[in-house]
């Protein structure tokens, strides 16, 4: 294509109407009392700088048509104007002062730590988060779940494209949700703008946020601190549900928990295992050592004709258990449970042309997690 | 007309300083007489009473937010 052809079909991409169906440019109302605040805020100091540049350019430009060389304007030549100059000072400082006063309101807000009615405790990892709810024994990890294959261009993108995950975070509808922000390993930040709810994720510190949202529905959100190589593949979910809603998934996630330890101690088949590792490995693992197993030379090590492999397997469940400090390669002890970790090593072992022939047993795996 | 200016004066130039804005005649006359040592410690005065304006103002805004 010429450069006209290509510049011609770009002005078409712009103004077709499709174009246009997802336009949003403005920041979101949002959901909850601070959300609107902050809208509000945006909007009032949106319109000051309306009216600023109205007055501004409108001087201007009145000037450069009025006054122009054509029709015989003489510039004026003075030097300095004390009165004007003041006034040019002060009018600035009441415009200033005008929007912290609102500004200094909503953050004091913001800020408000009073009782919250729940807690959850929210970590950033490279690249998921974990949600443990404090005092309620619930405690899972949330990753990204855009099938691969969408995000590889070999079919089509979805509606919620790179903003979708497996566990979203459930929260009561018009309860205060304290949120305890750490990290794992570098610094993440929790950001759901229909929340206004952005705050960094800091390894060694805790930091606070709290929502009550007004309105049951789905919000999405992302880091919003860039953390490595999946920082734009770690999306947030958050589910508000009604009490009662809340409440059956609760029991629901309580029950599924009951529901995994008893699978740790059927017997397992070399085949389901593998069935299902491979469904763990791609979701978990896949990220930094490739669905292939031949990893990222430099960066992750290939599973792939790896000695480990075919040794004795007591080393490689160490390695995925407990991780190895200072790298990348986190330990998965607690973002995976037992059957997960034994389908997942055992799938490493005989994947790839890896072939050991060897079943890490769910039993096994639990032994060693207590 | 560059006489010496008066401490008074002095002290609402420095003030015309922090805001910015000070007229020629003045800042003729700040500059024709008068010792540089004198107008540092009157920064230095001026800046002080400035923090504790601030400070002051600070508490208030508290007190008003209810902390
Ligand atoms: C965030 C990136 C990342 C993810 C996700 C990850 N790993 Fe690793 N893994 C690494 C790195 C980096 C190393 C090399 C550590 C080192 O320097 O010794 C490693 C090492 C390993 C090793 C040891 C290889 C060797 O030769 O020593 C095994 C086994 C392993 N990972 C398995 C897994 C499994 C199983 C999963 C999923 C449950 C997983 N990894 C997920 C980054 C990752
Ligand atoms: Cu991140």
């Amino acid at each position: 294509m010429t450069l006209i052809g290509r510049g011609l079909a770009l002005l078409g991409l712009i103004l077709s109407p499709s174009a246009y169906a997802e336009w949003q440019v403005n920041l979101m109302p949002g959901v909850t009392e601070i959300s609107r605040a902050v809208y509000d805020l945006h909007m009032t100091i949106f319109w000051i700088c309306v009216a600023i540049g109205v007055v501004v350019f409108g001087i201007m430009l009145y000037s450069i048509i009025n006054h122009r060389k054509s029709r015989g304007a003489k510039a004026h030549n003075f030097h300095e104007n004390t009165l004007v100059e003041i006034i040019w000072t002060i009018v600035p400082f009441f415009i200033l002062i005008g929007m912290a006063v609102p500004a200094t309101a909503t953050l004091i807000k913001m800020y408000d730590k009073g009782e919250a009615e729940l807690d959850i405790q929210v970590t950033g990892f490279q690249w998921k988060w974990r949600y443990h709810y404090l005092g309620e024994d619930i405690d899972f990890f949330s990753s990204l779940s855009t099938p691969r294959e969408q995000i590889a261009n070999e079919s089509e993108k979805g509606e919620h494209y790179l903003l979708e995950v497996d566990n979203p975070l459930v929260i009561p509808v018009g309860k205060k949700v304290r949120l305890l922000l750490t990290s794992n390993d570098v610094i993440h930040s929790w950001w759901v703008p229909g929340l206004a709810v952005k705050k960094d994720a800091i390894p060694g510190f805790i930091n606070e946020a709290w929502t009550v949202v007004t309105e049951p529905g789905i919000y999405r959100g992302q880091c919003a601190e860039l953390c490595g190589k999946d920082h734009g593949f770690m999306p947030i979910v958050v589910d508000v549900r009604s009490e009662e809603d809340y409440k059956l998934w609760l029991a629901e996630m309580k029950q599924a928990k009951a529901q995994a330890s008893d699978a740790a101690t059927q017997d397992w088949t070399l085949a389901d295992l593998m069935e299902k590792g491979e469904e763990v490995y791609n979701r978990t693992c896949a990220a930094c050592h490739q669905v292939t197993g031949e990893g990222i030379p430099g960066a992750f090590p290939a599973l792939k004709n790896n000695p480990i492999m075919v040794a004795e397997p007591s080393a490689h469940i160490d390695v995925v258990l407990n991780g190895k400090a200072g790298t990348a390669m986190q330990a998965f002890r607690d973002q995976l449970d037992a059957v997960e970790l034994a389908a997942v090593i055992t799938y490493e072992r005989n994947a790839w042309g890896n072939n050991s022939g060897d079943l890490v047993t769910p039993a096994q795996i639990s032994k060693l997690k207590q | 007309m560059s006489e010496k200016p008066t401490i008074f004066q002095m002290f609402l130039s420095a003030l015309a300083a922090m805001f910015g804005v000070q007229s020629s005649q003045n800042h003729t006359r700040d500059f024709s007489a008068g010792h540089t040592w004198t107008w540092m410690l009157l920064g230095v005065v001026v800046m002080a009473l400035f923090v504790a304006f601030v400070i002051l103002l600070v508490t208030w805004a508290l007190s008003m937010a209810g902390a």
